[in-house]
């Protein structure tokens, strides 16, 4: 069931790439933001852009989250979709990874125009730096569909989810920060490995919270 | 419905949490020693790390109220829920009031992102968005689904951020950490008793409250 559910999240998206787009296109604009904000001061920006990579990151994650919902609620399809007889935990666990898929592949886009327009070198460490973010994502990704999932019914759902979901994924962009400064200095794992277990912790605790929450927060 | 203070046993107690606070106000003021190169700024912590304690066991009560809700589906634990995090909000400002009270003439900066008072802002907001999704979240029945998920998706989320928050910035949290329980006996006794007291008056506090929202509640249901 959660194969047949997630198929339906990417082919949705595969057809209208709205949510993909969206975060790019949003992304790209953050990116511009941070140039003229830094005067692309080599020294000001080297230092902060794992930072600003996160913060760009974090806004995005939020009108993605928010397009994923929106879906179901303007055809009130949400309502259908819990009437099935499935367990709803799964429709959590669907919409998390759909979620950390769309920001992956927005991320994958955005990461080369993110580097080059800040005039920075890529990360030397390519492969690393890209399965860490994997990792960071779907930690985001957890709190962000759990906060969306919450409100998404709830009136000014759009001003909610931002509020409860920045200071709720402040850990992770804490840890986020961290792993890719020291990914990017190409220092030893043993400096940031804390980080990591930060993040897993936070994967581990939101994607329980959320798959057992889910079944009360979407009753009628 | 008879008023909450017209039962005795509540009169009772508001009286005795009323001495006991007047004695500890004259406790801490006359009765603590005072600390050489901290001189009355000191005293303050007899009130913040009381109004910490009581505030994050409120939020404890939100987390418990969150699941008893689920489990039992009785509008009581929404009412506790809510109460304990009105309760609990209103010690956490004490708390972020408090603290850069105490560290503007010890630090020499009010704040300076020590991670206890880090942690306790970064909840405070979480339940500032908590009241939000109360006040503006629409359908009453689901609003209550809504606060009972994000009170316990809010405490599960402390020891992660506290955890995070310490190591985040260690050059500069580099100000001597203040334990209370390492403290000499004329300092812990008091801060102790101050503890149960805050304690005694977070209880009477929240059974009111609940009270309280019970009627509200009846009355919204009777229109």
């Amino acid at each position: 069931m959660f194969l047949i559910l997630l198929k339906k999240e990417l082919f949705i998206e595969f057809r209208s790439r709205e949510v993909v787009l969206s975060m790019l296109i949003f992304g790209l604009s953050i990116i511009l933001a941070f140039a003229f904000t830094s005067n692309v001061s080599k020294v000001i920006v080297s230092n902060y852009a794992p930072g600003m990579f996160w913060i760009m990151i974090l806004f995005v994650s939020v009108l993605g989250v928010h397009r994923t919902f929106s879906y179901e609620k303007n055809f009130d399809a949400f309502s259908m979709l819990i009437s099935a007889p499935i367990d709803r935990g799964i429709i959590y666990l669907s919409k998390w990874i759909s979620g950390t898929i769309f920001l992956t592949l927005m991320q994958l886009v955005i990461i080369v125009p993110f580097f080059k327009f800040l005039l920075l070198d890529l990360p030397s460490n390519f492969i690393l730096f890209i399965s860490t973010m994997i990792l960071v994502n779907l930690a985001i990704m957890s709190v962000a569909i759990l906060v969306s999932g919450i409100v998404m019914r709830a009136n000014l759902s759009e001003v909610l989810v931002p509020i409860l979901f920045f200071p709720l994924v402040s850990p992770v962009i804490i840890a986020a920060t961290k792993i890719s400064s020291g990914v990017l200095a190409e220092t030893a794992y043993q400096l940031w490995q804390f980080w990591l277990l930060i993040i897993i912790s936070i994967i581990v605790i939101f994607a329980l919270a959320g798959y057992t929450l889910f079944d009360f927060i979407t009753e009628e | 419905m008879v008023t909450f203070f017209k039962n005795k046993n509540n009169m009772f107690f508001l009286i005795f949490v009323g001495i006991l606070l007047l004695f500890n106000i004259y406790n801490i003021s006359f009765n603590t020693p005072m600390v050489p190169d901290q001189h009355w700024a000191q005293k303050i912590f007899y009130v913040h790390v009381p109004s910490a304690w009581v505030g994050f066991l409120s939020y404890f009560v939100v987390m418990i109220a969150g699941l008893m809700f689920f489990v039992k589906r009785n509008d009581y634990w929404d009412n506790v829920g809510l109460a304990a995090a009105e309760i609990g909000t209103i010690f956490i400002s004490l708390v972020l009031i408090t603290g850069p009270i105490w560290a503007t003439p010890i630090w020499g900066k009010p704040w300076i992102w020590e991670p206890r008072l880090t942690t306790t802002l970064i909840l405070f907001l979480i339940y500032i968005g908590y009241f939000m999704v109360r006040s503006f979240g629409g359908h009453i029945e689901r609003v209550k689904r809504y606060a009972a998920s994000i009170g316990i998706i809010a405490f599960l989320d402390v020891p992660i951020i506290f955890l995070s928050v310490q190591f985040w910035a260690p050059e500069i949290q580099s100000h001597p950490q203040v334990e209370m329980a390492k403290q000499p006996a004329g300092i812990l006794i008091p801060f102790l008793i101050s503890l149960c007291i805050f304690t005694l008056v977070y209880i009477l506090m929240l059974r009111y409250r609940i009270y309280v929202i019970q009627i509200k509640d009846k009355l919204i249901k009777n229109v």
